[in-house]
Parts: structure tokens; C-alpha cells; sequence
């Protein structure tokens, strides 16, 4: 299996560089879908959580990772999404086909709004207002009487004409097939020219500029990408909840998709999908580690949800102290290490 | 006369804001370092000050510099353990990891103080001054008092004294200051420990005004629209913004507060009323009043 030394440029930036790559991602596929027959119904729940936030993820890093666009209320388009989709299918009555493109596009709207002034902001500033941001659309959905504030919305279940989601393994198949979609989509914008762009931007933005590719609108792109991708995945949380308050959106949520991102690497769509899994696992993690645990002390059970944020935020700190490549990249270096083996280089 | 009640209210919460200010002026003007976990270390101040006070029973004086001192150490232990090693990082790596700072901070002080609300009792507790009608608490006129003799020492420190200079040095270009004799790690944690004791300071009296709590970090994040609206670099304009700030807010809690729109109710505008001044701010003019615009070397 080595590495294989490109000779043209359509080789470089293919989809599938190698045949490995299509054996393996074909092994995964179909172990994926044999899942619902050997894992248990709270593990499919588990799997089910961390595709959604995979979604959210790849958006995310298409902003920050890609484009170097600092962002901290990503949560605030999850809660754009999820809301538009509650409100669309709740009281319009439009079929969840149209619904899950639509709340998509509305978060999309709100974050292309949001980043006419990151044409002007750079770095803490853009920080600083983005945070604002999704502390007013909290604050918006608390006190807007459509939303309901603190008492929630309930979410109709997935519907294609007579056709209902009920299980958690109809669930499966159907969010696996949106996350496939999304990680081809977010692969191929991030290997063609938008995609080059948005790295241009990213390592000096002056510099891109005076090659020719637009600022604006590469920018704005950037967050309509971003938060597309993020409504998509309120979307499917609102859907799968079947039930939302603004409170599942707050900062934590930005936080705990920032960490995502930096545990799993940043720029790098492999990055996106490790780091979605490793940061919602680790609190399924910590409960079932307590389990074990609680017949000898029972009172850590309720320490996990004080130390969830905690955990994310010394994950991200540590993250970025000792390997700000993040996962992708200790996964880069252990491959090239074996490809090369024995040799260093 | 209701008028200049809301002003008075405002600005003994305006001075809060502004120490908050200032601790985020002062890291950032040296290092360069806009530190999120701000709120968080107030909070360790004001529950530090609480433990002493209240739980072992020391006066309150003694306390109080006790926690000053907890907070210094914290900020100095800070630098040291993870700035030093991301010194030339980009911006967005030294943010974050303020942003995480900020969650690990937290969730220990809930572990350790637990998510009840206590209240501190000082010597300025339920003590009120009667002005032309206007009843003011001790505690505030204290904060007012005590934001501007630091905003006067500061700008003394700055502009006269040899280790101010070499604090501007060092934040202007850290590699020239590094050769002209300066040691630019040492500025760095002093800075970090002058900031966090200007935050445990307004934790502290932030706490006079309310209470106690795991939550009270929040407004070290609206404190932030202090900072931005007089200026990230400016020690003046912290003051000015804080002042600024916490007047707006006043106002805005007794005119628009309760009011409803259709369905839109606008219950408690204190919440946001910061960050809807930060988001204006930014798209209106991002340095602020006093901030000076920078110049980007390509």
C-alpha cells in the first residue's frame, strides 16, 4: 500500500486517490449498514447523535478550518435551523422534503447577514461579534411568543408522503444517508476552486486578494456554507429530538463544535467528521465509565454535567498547546511513519 | 429626578464594567491576548473573597487582599502554564484556548463552591449615602471611587514609570523590546497578574451589588462590549465605555424592559442590551472611541 506519486493535476485533487481508499470506505459503508442488526438501540442513538453533529462539524470547519473565519455562535445556526424547520413543518404545514432545504437556506440568509461585517472585522473582533450574535438569538428565542420560549417546541416526526420515521433504525439509515451526502459535498467544495479560495483567504487574506480572487464574496460564501451546514443539522436534531428549547442551543453547543473541530483537525474534512465523533462519544463515555463506578460512588453521576464544558474546554486547550493538527494530523503522521517504514522519509 | 436616578444606578454598574474593561485593555494591550476567561476569573475572585470572609471567618479587609493576591497568582500561573508556550501562535489558537480556559474554569469553581448563590458581607453591606434624594449604596460609590484612582494609577504607571514604558515596548513589537534589554516573558506575566487582579477586584464588588455565583462570569463577556466600545488598546476608553455602558443599560432596562411588539415581549433587555451595543459598535466603527486604527504589513 504506498503512497502513490501523482503525475497530473486531476490525480491530485481526486476524489478517491487510491483503490485502497474505495475498498476501505466500501468496508465501512457496509458495516454502517449492519449496525442496526448488532448494536443496541442506545448505541444507535449514540451513532445517530455524533452523524448529526458531523454535519454541524463539517460546516463549522468549512468556516474556521478552511476559511480562517473565527466563529463562536455556530449553536445560534443550529437553533436557526432547528426553529425553522419546528415553525415550517409545525405551523405551515409543509412536508419535511421541503422543510430540510429550506431551514437549511434561512440559516444560511442569517449567516450571509452575519458576515457582511467580517468583511470589515478580523480576527477578535469577528469573534466578539458572532459571540453577541448568538446570545441575541437566544435571547430572541425566549422572548418571541412564536418560539414559545422556555416552555419549547414540539417537532413532527420525518415524513415522505404516507411514509413515517418512527425507529431509531429508520432514523439510522436515513441521517447516514444526509451525512454521506454532506461529507461528498463538503469534500468536493473543499477540492475545487471555492474550496482553494477559501485556503487562500485563510493564510493571507491581503495576499488572495491581490491574486484575483474577490474577498467579499468568498467570504460571505463562507458563511453561507457554513451556516447551511449548520442548519442542516438543527434541522435534523429538531427532527430527531422531536422536541426543542432554546437552552440546547446556548454557548456550550458553540464550544463543544469548536473543540470538535480543533481535536479533529482543522482544514481537512477527515478532521471534521474524528473530531464529531470523539467529542460526542466522550460524554457516553463518562456515563458509562460512572456506571461501573456507581455502586462504589454514587454521587458522580451528577457530576458530568458539570464537567461536560470543562472536559471540551481543557480537550480544546490541550488540543491546541501540544497538537494543533489535531487527529487528522496524528493520523497523517502514523500512515506516512508506516508507508515509509523503515525508513524516516 | 428619575432620570438622575437611572444615571447614578447606571454608572455604579458602569464601574464594574469598566474594571472588567480594564483587565481585558491591560492583557490585551501587552500580549495581545483577548482573554474570554475574564468573567471567569472574577468569579474566582469574588468566591474566594466569599471563602475567606465568610466560611474562615477573616475580617474583611484582610480578605479582600487575600483574594487579590489568589487572583495575581492565578493570572501569573496562567501565562506560565500555557501562554508562554504559544508565544508567535496565531490569533485564533491564543482565543481559543481563553475560550476553553473559560470552561475548565467554570466547571471547577462548580465543583469546588457548588451552583448555590451566596452574598458576601462587607462593612459597606445595607449601608446607603442619601444624595439630593438619590439613595446610593456605599458599595457603589466605593467601585466608582476605586475605578478611577486605578485608571489614575494606570495611566501614571504607563506614561512615567520605566516598567510601564517597557510594558508598551513590549506590546508594540516584542522582538525589539526583547533587544533592547527587556525581558518580554516577565512583562507578559505581570501582565496577566495586574489584569486578574483588576478582575478578582471587580468580581469582588460586583458581588457587593448582586450575589455570589457560578453565573456571574456572564458579565465579564458583556464587559467586553465595554472594552470594544471605547477601544481595545485604550485604558481611557475602558473607563468611558464602562460608564457609557452601564447607563445604556439602565436606560434600557427602565424604557424598554416589559415592553411587547406583536408577539414579541421584550421582558429583561438587561441581558442583551450589551450585546446588541457590541454588535452596533463593531459594524459602525470596530475600534472604538479611543482605539487607534491599525495598519496591516503585508
Amino acid at each position: 500500500m504506498s503512497e502513490k506519486i501523482h503525475t497530473s493535476y486531476t490525480n491530485e485533487i481526486a476524489l478517491f486517490r487510491t483503490l485502497w481508499l474505495k475498498v476501505w470506505l466500501c468496508i465501512l459503508l457496509i458495516s454502517l449498514a449492519l449496525c442496526p442488526y448488532v448494536l443496541s438501540r442506545y448505541q444507535l442513538s449514540i451513532l445517530n447523535e455524533m452523524e448529526i453533529a458531523i454535519i454541524g462539524a463539517l460546516g463549522l470547519n468549512l468556516l474556521i478550518g478552511f476559511t480562517g473565519q473565527i466563529s463562536l455562535g455556530h449553536g445560534a445556526f443550529l437553533a436557526i435551523g432547528a426553529y425553522s424547520t419546528a415553525l415550517l413543518t409545525g405551523n405551515l404545514n409543509l412536508p419535511f422534503i421541503v422543510s430540510l432545504p429550506l431551514s437549511g437556506l434561512i440559516s444560511a440568509l442569517l449567516g450571509m447577514v452575519i458576515g457582511i461585517p467580517a468583511l470589515r472585522l478580523k480576527g477578535l473582533y469577528l469573534a466578539l461579534g458572532t459571540l453577541a450574535f448568538g446570545f441575541i438569538v437566544e435571547y430572541i428565542l425566549f422572548h418571541w411568543d412564536v418560539t414559545k420560549g422556555d416552555l419549547g417546541m414540539s417537532v413532527k416526526r420525518i415524513q415522505f408522503g404516507s411514509y413515517i420515521i418512527r425507529t431509531e433504525t429508520q432514523y439510522f439509515y436515513f441521517i447516514t444517508l444526509v451525512t454521506a451526502v454532506s461529507i461528498v459535498c463538503a469534500k468536493n467544495i473543499a477540492r475545487s476552486k471555492i474550496g482553494r479560495s477559501f485556503l487562500a483567504i485563510r493564510d493571507r487574506d491581503i495576499a488572495a486578494e491581490a491574486m484575483g480572487i474577490p474577498l467579499a464574496k468568498y467570504k460571505i460564501m463562507a458563511f453561507g456554507l457554513s451556516s447551511f451546514y449548520g442548519g442542516i443539522a438543527g434541522c435534523l436534531i429538531a427532527h430527531y429530538q422531536k422536541w426543542i428549547v432554546p437552552g440546547s442551543f446556548d454557548m456550550s453547543v458553540s464550544i463543544a463544535y469548536i473543540a470538535m473541530i480543533v481535536l479533529g483537525g482543522m482544514g481537512t474534512i477527515l478532521g471534521s467528521v474524528f473530531g464529531a465523533v470523539f467529542i460526542t462519544g466522550i460524554p457516553h463515555g463518562i456515563v458509562y465509565m460512572t456506571d461501573m463506578l456507581k455502586e462504589s460512588y454514587p454521587a458522580l453521576t451528577g457530576l458530568i454535567v458539570d464537567f461536560k464544558l470543562g472536559i471540551f474546554g481543557l480537550i480544546v486547550v490541550l488540543a491546541l498547546l501540544f497538537e494543533p493538527q489535531g487527529l487528522a494530523g496524528i493520523y497523517r503522521r502514523v500512515k506516512i511513519y508506516w508507508t515509509t517504514w523503515p525508513f524516516r522519509y | 429626578m428619575k432620570m438622575l436616578e437611572i444615571i447614578v444606578n447606571g454608572l455604579s454598574t458602569g464601574a464594574i464594567y469598566a474594571l472588567l474593561a480594564m483587565g481585558f485593555v491591560l492583557i490585551f494591550k501587552s500580549t495581545g491576548i483577548l482573554n474570554f476567561a475574564q468573567g471567569e476569573l472574577a468569579m474566582v475572585g469574588a468566591f474566594m473573597c466569599f471563602s475567606f470572609v465568610m466560611l474562615l471567618n477573616i475580617p474583611y479587609l484582610v480578605g479582600f487582599i487575600l483574594s487579590l493576591a489568589v487572583g495575581a497568582s492565578l493570572g501569573a500561573g496562567i501565562d506560565f502554564l500555557f501562554f508562554r508556550r504559544m508565544v508567535g501562535k496565531p490569533m485564533f489558537s491564543t482565543i481559543m484556548v481563553t475560550v476553553g480556559l473559560a470552561g475548565v474554569i467554570s466547571s471547577i469553581a462548580g465543583f469546588v463552591w457548588g451552583h448555590d448563590v451566596y452574598s458576601i458581607k462587607s462593612p459597606f453591606t445595607d449601608r446607603n449615602l442619601m444624595i439630593w434624594g438619590i439613595t446610593i449604596s456605599q458599595g457603589a460609590i466605593c467601585t466608582i471611587c476605586v475605578s478611577i484612582l486605578l485608571f489614575t494609577l494606570f495611566l501614571l504607571f504607563f506614561n512615567r514609570s520605566l516598567l510601564g514604558v517597557a510594558m508598551r515596548g513590549a506590546a508594540e513589537d516584542p522582538d525589539t523590546a526583547g533587544l533592547m534589554g527587556i525581558n518580554v516573558n516577565r512583562i507578559y506575566m505581570l501582565a496577566w497578574a495586574i489584569g486578574s487582579v483588576v478582575a478578582a477586584m471587580s468580581g469582588i464588588f460586583l458581588a457587593e451589588q448582586s450575589f455570589v455565583r457560578i453565573s456571574m462570569s456572564h458579565t465579564g463577556i458583556q464587559a467586553m462590549a465595554a472594552a470594544i466600545l471605547g477601544g481595545m488598546d485604550s485604558i481611557r476608553g475602558a473607563i468611558i465605555g464602562g460608564a457609557i455602558l452601564g447607563i445604556a443599560e439602565g436606560l434600557a432596562a427602565n424604557y424598554l424592559s416589559g415592553l411587547e411588539f406583536g408577539s414579541f415581549h421584550f421582558g429583561d433587555i438587561k441581558e442583551v442590551a450589551a450585546f446588541a451595543i457590541m454588535i452596533i459598535i463593531l459594524m459602525i466603527r470596530p475600534r472604538g472611541i479611543f482605539g487607534k486604527e491599525k495598519v496591516e504589513r503585508v
